[in-house]
């Protein structure tokens, strides 16, 4: 399969202190990435690396085949990159809707299409971002993303700090976003079981390195193994 | 009696109309962009000056000079923006004042230099000088005239804030830069347009204002003190706020000097004093 992006030996940070070292992974188009590790690790500054919010001290980065090291970061999310950040970042004088059509880019995701998944934003459509509920923000926060009809999505921790019902709604879009392969996914989350029945491979990282990586079958077949790894110490 | 009173009230909201045009790029590059630019009256007075070069070397009618002074002062604010500003958005409040003084300086040297110290004449069209007669009192037409250009272009300029993607994208981007970015939206694009917005009502307002305000190169710094006035008093980040507070500052001005004339200016110190007191984020706080 095509390669989608490609970080290599990437060493990235945040002014003079560095949070990344030498990480290096890949993502074929259509293809699913779980970003384990503990609170702290820096999956996070991973994504923001991507879209190129984080200082980036050494190390390539490609996407379809291109250098993007100095793209700026519209321009990633032009190019394909859908970022659904952790903090969620809802805009507090745009209503729902707005939300939705200012990203909005030609392809497959309209706004009828998001609707369709998450009916919620649909009767919600003339609130403000400031006047949702933490589950509505987290189901905004994919929409908006994928209004920009991304080729990858970068789902930072989206179940973080929602009911289990909603987790339970939320779980069963996001696996068929990510089973019906429209587009390639990159999923950070603490639940590791979560992220990886919802992926093929899996990395995960601790204190700023990779220090596994293999299929997410695998690791969910070796659960002392992931708990070695993940489990907070 | 009641008769000056409507007079002074009509003077005074034709007058806070365009101080209103002036200011309201000033507050969003205040308000929004948290940009402290004092030299926005420069804007204005390059406005005033393009329209009587454009009436009197081209030889355009006063209404058609109008545009032409909006695109100059837009188009120099695009400039300004690129090479100058831009440097400052994460500078403190301080440089940026201190660079936009230096700018103020600039434009008054400037001015002078090119166009002399002396006030510009002003050659209105017929159909604007002189009185409309309304239920029996008389109103400049003039000051008629600009309170419907204003109202227009309050009209416009919700509509382009509140309905278009361009202004959804520009209340994003004062949001959150970040995230709007990470989605792809151009913010750089978004706040120099805006920003020649701002600077090009400034020029209209400017090339308006002739007749009203006057045009000397002492122009952005006779009323910056205004020109903050209506952004402190109006709050950021709304149309409606600057609005208000454009029209009060207006109507107290023109009344302070026509009633009690002794004090000159210092009737709107008090009332501007008084509305912070009151209404510390503005009249109208941004949409939170
Ligand atoms: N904006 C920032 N500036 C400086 N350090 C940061 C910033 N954001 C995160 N860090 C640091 O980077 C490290 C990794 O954080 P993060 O990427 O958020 O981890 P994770 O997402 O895995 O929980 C932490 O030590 C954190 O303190
Ligand atoms: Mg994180």
């Amino acid at each position: 399969m095509a390669k989608l992006l490609s970080a290599e030996r990437l060493t990235a940070g945040y002014g003079d202190s560095i949070v990344l070292e030498d990480v290096s992974f890949e993502v074929d188009a259509g293809g699913s990435l779980a970003l384990l590790g503990r609170n702290g690790v820096g999956k996070t500054t991973l994504l923001l690396t991507l879209m190129g919010l984080t200082r980036l001290k050494s190390g390539n980065l490609s996407w379809e085949g291109a250098d993007i090291v100095r793209l700026p970061t519209f321009r990633r999310a032009q190019a394909g990159l859908g970022w659904v950040p952790q903090e969620r970042f809802m805009f507090p004088s745009l209503t729902v809707e707005e939300h939705l059509s200012v990203v909005a880019r030609p392809g497959p995701w309209s706004i009828a299409r998001v609707y369709q998944y998450f009916p919620k934003l649909e009767e919600r459509k003339q609130n403000l971002g400031n006047q949702l509920s933490g589950g509505e923000q987290q189901m905004l926060a994919i929409a908006r993303a994928l209004m920009t009809n991304p080729k990858l999505l970068l789902l930072d921790e989206p179940m973080e700090g929602l009911a289990p019902i909603i987790v339970q709604e939320l779980l069963k879009v996001i696996g068929e976003l990510v089973r019906a392969g429209e587009f390639a996914v990159i999923v950070v989350e603490q639940h590791a079981r979560l992220a990886l029945t919802l992926t093929r491979e899996a990395i995960v990282l601790d204190r700023g390195q990779v220090v596994h990586r293999s299929a997410s079958e695998e690791l969910l077949k070796h659960p002392e193994t992931l708990d070695r790894l993940v489990a907070v110490a | 009696m009641l008769g000056n009173l409507i007079g002074v009230l009509f003077d005074g909201i034709a007058y806070g109309s365009l101080l209103f045009i002036i200011s309201i790029g000033l507050s969003v590059t205040m308000g929004l962009m948290n940009f402290v630019n004092l030299a926005h009256g420069a804007f204005a007075m390059l406005g005033g000056y393009s329209c009587v070069i454009a009436m009197t070397r081209l030889g355009l009618p006063f209404l058609a000079s109008l545009p032409v002074a909006f695109v100059v002062s837009a188009l120099a604010g695009v400039v300004l923006e690129r090479l100058l500003y831009r440097r400052l958005y994460r500078a403190t409040h301080l440089d940026q004042v201190l660079f936009s003084i230096g700018l103020i300086f600039m434009a008054i040297a400037g001015a002078t230099w090119l166009f002399g110290s002396q006030q510009q004449p002003v050659r209105l069209p017929d159909f604007l000088r002189g009185q409309v007669r309304v239920l029996g009192l008389d109103f400049g037409a003039y000051r008629l005239f600009l309170i419907v250009v204003v109202v227009a272009i309050t009209l416009a300029l919700t509509w382009l804030i509140e309905r278009t993607r361009f202004g959804a994208e520009v209340r994003a981007s004062v949001d959150n830069q970040q995230a709007s970015a990470g989605l792809g939206i151009n913010v750089e694009r978004v706040f120099s347009l805006t920003f020649a917005l701002g600077s090009g009502l400034a020029g209209l307002g400017g090339g308006l204002g002739i007749d009203v305000l006057g045009l000397d190169p002492t122009f952005p710094l006779k009323y910056m003190v205004y020109f903050l006035l209506v952004v402190a008093v109006g709050g950021a980040g709304t149309i409606k706020g600057p609005l208000f507070a454009a029209l009060i500052l207006g109507v107290f001005d023109v009344a302070g000097k026509y009633y009690v004339p002794q004090l000159g200016s210092f009737v709107i110190y008090v009332v501007m004093v008084a509305m912070l007191l009151v209404f510390p984020q503005g009249l109208v706080g941004r949409r939170a």
